[in-house]
């Protein structure tokens, strides 16, 4: 897994934008404790900014009233959570079983040799950035890619290229 | 008292406590189950597997002792090969990534994995490979060090924190084996009983940056006592040792369990005060500021009582009973004013809802019970109409400036039998050595009027007497400790007829009837 | 071989609409369910045989049947939409098609135990689905079928759909609900069970998404019609997932009892580019591999699987073909289980990883012929000894290669590279 201790500070005070307040105030009225919004607001942090920073995780456990340990704890524990900036378009390709059995591998060698993009790092242009996931659950339609939320499916290095053509 | 219930243990019948989960129950008839994240006070967690015991024909087969209730006839399994093989297992994973500090480590030789290890496995490393690998030596705040490598993640000072102290600055973050304790950056550990999470720990993965590198534990004697912080009278261990050529001094406090006045912890000022035993005590005898032998001193002394008209004595709230009762005694004989005056101990609303109290001294129930005054006026009339002035370690510092105690002791002769060489004793005109808390036997009374016995722990190289023996030199018609504790009788009913031996460890509740309490 | 109860309307254009669903049915036994005492909803769903189809099978109106009455405290539901096992990829099937159906089985379930308040966790992976499935209670919302008064009857369903955010440990019932309340994914020691304090310690029904999405045709067309599919023991549907080395790989729906070899076959096509079979995972990643010869005489039911010493499972069929490394493909196993570990209790936190460096160590030919000891006996050592069966859904199939395929792995550490096996992994 390693270590996902480091926290990036902003430097700056978070807040939400006006969508996501409104959005937080909606969702924590659907449960009976206020803690019940950590993984919830983290997301909405991730949804305005793309990462989350060190102000976030305080944000959230002030805002919610609850410790920032726990939020740490939470923050750490469950991995979409992303800790530092990605690339605009982040390509998460899966690493599992059937993936691995119909050829991620390629996929994943293709991304790492000819693009120059390694797991954990942004490329140079900050177009892209890479990270192996773990069962995506699309096996029956083996390898598959998701990127910026989207699923590719049956995918193979000329699909990817293409795919990669039309991500700004 | 709980109902009692039978059950087996390897096949012998044993009566144990009902509604208890199995370590307690069993564990309190001698036999234990070993474990490291379950604690009495913040409950069972089930995650270290130590306690893992079988029940014949139980379902399930295999349980957690800290999370099963002992239940009548129940068939629990310890000396099992299975089981002694999980234990093994367990103690395998716990040690493959620990690191082998235990030469640099302050936990060892009360160490769980250590005692655990020579008790239940004494298998050799079957590691080859790297360990992984965390963050030492992290401070965490409050003097409190951390070592992510060394933890085993049971998770008592995470829920110490939220549980006991409702301050949750620690969390276990990540999750597989990079599992670790941390702090949220910037908001490290802030609460007046942080270090108890160092005693928590079953290993050494927390330590006391007080206590770091000071002393192996194994030649620490480790011996009961009273702090004398405040009126809570939590129960502590004095753990000291005299090394070669040196002094018999004290290298920590830590909190002794008492179910009725401190549970299982103390707080952090409590546990650190410790080193106002060791430090600025005064020694020597004086006279008028020069150091002069002791015998010499004490004939001074008696000259100033048979010169002085009129004699005012005060008392420390810190003083035990028994020294309160000597002290009486000898005042009666002189004909003096007896005043217990301390106002400056009482800090308003510093105390809190658990363990600490506004009044920082240990025995102001004592001077109750005993009758003494403690009022202002009464004492400063006193201080008035007295020559001399016989100050049995009040810190009277505490209670004026330092300009209005001149004023108010500028007629007057000032004998100060003190354990430090702070104000008083540079104010006074005689100045009698004595010995502080940790160093003689006595009783104190809590807030709660509970009197708790504790005996003498550190023995100086210059093992200076008590107040209750100094004021017999002076006068006092109770000469032995035996005398003073038996004169407590006229003030203290359930003390009437009780040996001090029989005084019962956890303390005796002075509020409830002489017959519940009293034993022959 | 194929049928369509629970994906009769997968094919139709728009059918995650409700304008579409209704058309053909949706939301139709409402009016029937609250005529209904919601013991006998209970009772019709016992004698449907209705298993959990997460992957442990338990009877799901037994396990309605443990909650205690009269607590004084709300029951909640709780809809496991987790799918994280590796090789199933069924219940998305279910929110993108066909969501008004799963909506429709929760207000049957809510209705059966009593629960006013379901949260659906969904696996945070799942994007598009969380947004098909949003969608479809929103329209349900609008259209009264959830709300204040479902289907202008008196009794109120709340849906709230909750996303998880990347860890294959919350499908674990009990984690799930950890998840929900705002903790890490840790699950608990189990007795308390859910059903008795579950969710914030209150009485709670966790059953997976396609359980709950089996309910509205079970109550339309009885139980009886239900157990018409299937064998005595495993009656009804289940939406198998059969990928890896076949030429058809995807999603379909069987009757459970059929033998697996020529479902394998006839539906998915066979081992594809006319390699052979070298070995089958029957029910997601977590079940004990079976050998050919075994699985000859396999049927995909829960007692059949059992009697061959693997499992049924999620219905995750992958079928491995001659050229699969077997020791490569311990190492992706061991990798997932390990990097899913909640990191709780010691066995798995420390043994877990430990299993990954020694198979690491093995693959990278600096293992010897103790460590594939080590390994097999680190199996025994942590299963069972955990606070939940993440630990078993990796030491069972571990288990089963290191057993089945010893050959492969000793051929590793006596660095008979060419040996062992050429394939396309790393």
């Amino acid at each position: 897994m390693s270590d996902r201790s480091q926290l990036i500070s902003t430097g700056k005070p978070f807040q939400y934008d006006q969508q996501r307040d409104a959005e937080f105030e909606r969702l924590i009225k659907r449960y009976p404790t206020r803690e019940s919004m950590i993984l919830p607001a983290l997301w909405l942090i991730q949804e305005q900014e793309g990462w989350i920073s060190q102000e976030a995780i305080a944000y959230v456990a002030d805002r919610i009233g609850t410790f920032a340990s726990k939020v740490y704890e939470a923050v750490t524990f469950y991995t979409m959570y992303q800790l530092q900036p990605m690339g605009k378009n982040h390509i998460c390709v899966c690493r599992t079983l059937s993936c691995w059995l119909r050829g991620k591998q390629e996929i994943v060698d293709y991304l790492k040799n000819e693009i120059g993009i390694t797991p954990g790092k942004v490329s140079d242009d900050g177009r892209f950035s890479l990270e192996e996931v773990e069962c995506l659950g699309h096996c029956g339609t083996a390898p598959v890619v998701q990127v910026n939320g989207e699923f590719y499916e049956n995918m193979d290095v000329d699909k990817l290229k293409a795919l990669l053509a039309t991500l700004k | 008292m709980a109902d009692k219930i039978k059950l087996f243990v390897n096949g012998v019948e044993v009566e144990v406590e009902a509604g208890k989960n199995l370590i307690d129950a069993i564990g309190a008839v001698g036999i234990e189950i070993p474990h490291l994240c379950y604690h009495p006070a913040l409950g069972a967690d089930g995650n270290c597997r130590m306690c893992l015991v079988g029940i014949e024909d139980g379902r399930p087969p295999l349980v957690p002792a800290c999370k099963t209730p002992a239940q009548a006839g129940m068939k629990v399994l310890l000396n099992a090969d299975h089981i002694k093989k999980i234990q093994h297992d367990v103690m395998e994973f716990e040690l493959i990534n620990h690191p082998i500090d235990c030469p640099i480590c302050d936990q060892a030789g009360e160490c769980k994995l250590q005692d655990y290890y020579m008790s239940y496995d004494q298998r050799e490393s079957r590691m080859t490979v790297p360990p992984v690998a965390k963050n030492k030596k992290m401070d965490f705040g409050c003097g409190v060090v951390h070592d992510q490598e060394r933890c085993v993640c049971c998770g008592r000072c995470v829920r110490f924190c939220r549980q006991i102290t409702k301050t949750g600055e620690l969390g276990i973050i990540n999750r597989t084996d990079d599992a670790r304790v941390n702090i949220f950056p910037g908001r490290p550990l802030n609460n007046r009983y942080a270090l108890n999470v160092v005693d928590l720990c079953p290993v050494g993965a927390m330590t006391s940056k007080d206590f770091r590198f000071k002393q192996r534990v194994w030649f620490l004697k480790k011996d009961p006592g009273i702090c004398h912080g405040c009126a809570k009278g939590c129960n502590i261990f004095i753990d000291h040792n005299r090394p070669k050529y040196q002094d018999d001094s004290i290298y920590r406090f830590r909190p002794r369990l008492n179910n009725q006045v401190n549970g299982y912890f103390i707080c952090d000022e409590g546990r650190l005060s410790y080193t106002s035993e060791n430090d600025g005590r005064l020694n020597d005898g004086r006279i008028g500021g020069q150091v002069r032998p002791l015998v010499d001193v004490l004939a001074a002394a008696g000259k100033e009582i048979e010169r002085a008209a009129k004699t005012a004595i005060l008392l420390s709230p810190n003083c035990s009973v028994e020294q309160m009762a000597g002290v009486k005694a000898l005042a009666e004989k002189l004909g003096a004013t007896l005043s217990g005056f301390s106002d400056g101990y009482i800090k308003a609303g510093d105390g809190d809802d658990f363990l600490i109290l506004d009044d920082k001294s240990a025995n102001r129930a004592g001077l109750a019970l005993l009758g003494i005054d403690c009022s202002r006026e009464f004492f400063e009339k006193a201080v008035q109409e007295a020559q001399l002035l016989i100050n049995f370690n009040n810190k009277l510092q505490l209670s004026y400036s330092a300009d209005d105690l001149k004023k108010l002791l500028k007629d007057t002769r000032i004998m100060a039998v003190t354990t430090h060489d702070d104000q008083m004793a540079a104010m006074a005109d005689l100045a009698i050595p004595v010995a502080s808390f940790s160093e003689y036997r006595g009783s104190v009374v809590n807030c709660d009027n509970i009197l708790q016995s504790f005996a003498k722990a550190v023995t100086r190289n210059n093992d200076l007497a008590e107040i209750g023996a100094i004021a017999a030199q002076l006068g006092s018609p109770l000469q032995t400790e035996a005398e003073r504790f038996a004169d407590l009788g006229k003030y203290i009913g359930p003390l009437k007829n009780i040996e001090p031996d029989n005084i019962p460890a956890e303390g005796l509740n002075l509020n409830e009837s002489e017959a519940t309490n009293v034993k022959a | 071989m194929e049928v369509k109860l629970l994906s009769a309307k997968f094919d139709i254009k728009n059918s995650h609409k409700l304008k579409t669903a209704k058309k053909h049915g949706a939301y139709g036994t409402l009016d029937k369910i609250f005529a209904m005492k919601p013991e006998d909803v209970i009772e019709e769903v016992k004698k449907s045989g209705l298993r959990g189809r997460g992957g442990a099978g338990f009877p799901a109106g037994v396990k309605w049947g443990f909650l205690p009455k009269n607590t004084g405290k709300p029951v909640y539901l709780a809809v496991n939409s987790d799918e994280s096992e590796p090789a199933t990829f069924k219940d998305r099937y279910i929110l993108v098609k066909d969501p008004h159906m799963l909506i429709e089985g929760i207000i049957i379930c809510s209705y059966a135990i009593g629960s006013h308040d379901a949260y659906i966790y969904i696996r945070g992976e799942y994007t598009t689905q969380v947004k098909a499935l949003q969608a479809a209670i929103d329209e349900a919302y609008a259209a009264g079928y959830l709300g204040e008064k479902v289907a202008e009857h008196d009794y109120r369903v709340d849906v709230t759909v909750h996303r998880g955010a990347g860890a294959y440990v919350c499908g674990e019932e009990t984690a799930l609900l950890e998840s929900i309340e705002g903790k890490k994914g840790q699950p608990r020691s189990k007795p308390p069970f859910p059903a008795v304090a579950g969710l914030y310690g209150c009485p709670t029904i966790i059953n997976n998404v396609q359980s709950i999405a089996s309910l509205p045709w079970i109550i339309e067309n009885g139980a009886d019609a239900y157990k018409a599919y299937g064998t005595e023991k495993s009656p009804g549907t289940h939406l198998f997932g059969i990928s890896g080395h076949v030429e058809k790989p995807g999603m379909y729906e069987l009757p459970l009892g059929l033998p697996l070899l020529e479902v394998v076959e006839k539906v998915a096509g066979g081992v594809w580019k006319g390699r052979k079979l070298k070995g089958i995972i029957p029910g997601g990643s977590s079940t004990p591999v079976l050998l050919p010869e075994e699985a000859k005489s396999v049927t995909l039911d829960y007692e059949s699987m059992a009697a061959h010493k693997t499992m049924f499972g999620s219905g995750g069929i992958v079928v491995l073909d001659e050229t699969v490394d077997i020791v490569q493909l311990v190492k992706n196993l061991i990798d997932f289980y390990h990097h899913e570990s909640c990191g709780q209790c010691t066995p798995c936190r420390e043994g877990l990883g430990w299993m990954l460096k020694i198979i690491k160590k093995i693959v990278r030919g600096d293992g010897s012929i103790d460590d594939v000891k080590l390994l097999r006996e680190l199996c025994d050592n942590i299963e069972m000894k955990t606070v939940c069966v993440l630990s078993a859904a990796c030491t069972m199939p571990v288990r089963s290669y290191l057993d089945k395929f010893r050959h492969e792995f000793e051929a590793y550490v006596n660095k008979n590279a060419s040996s062992a096996v050429q394939a396309n992994q790393e």
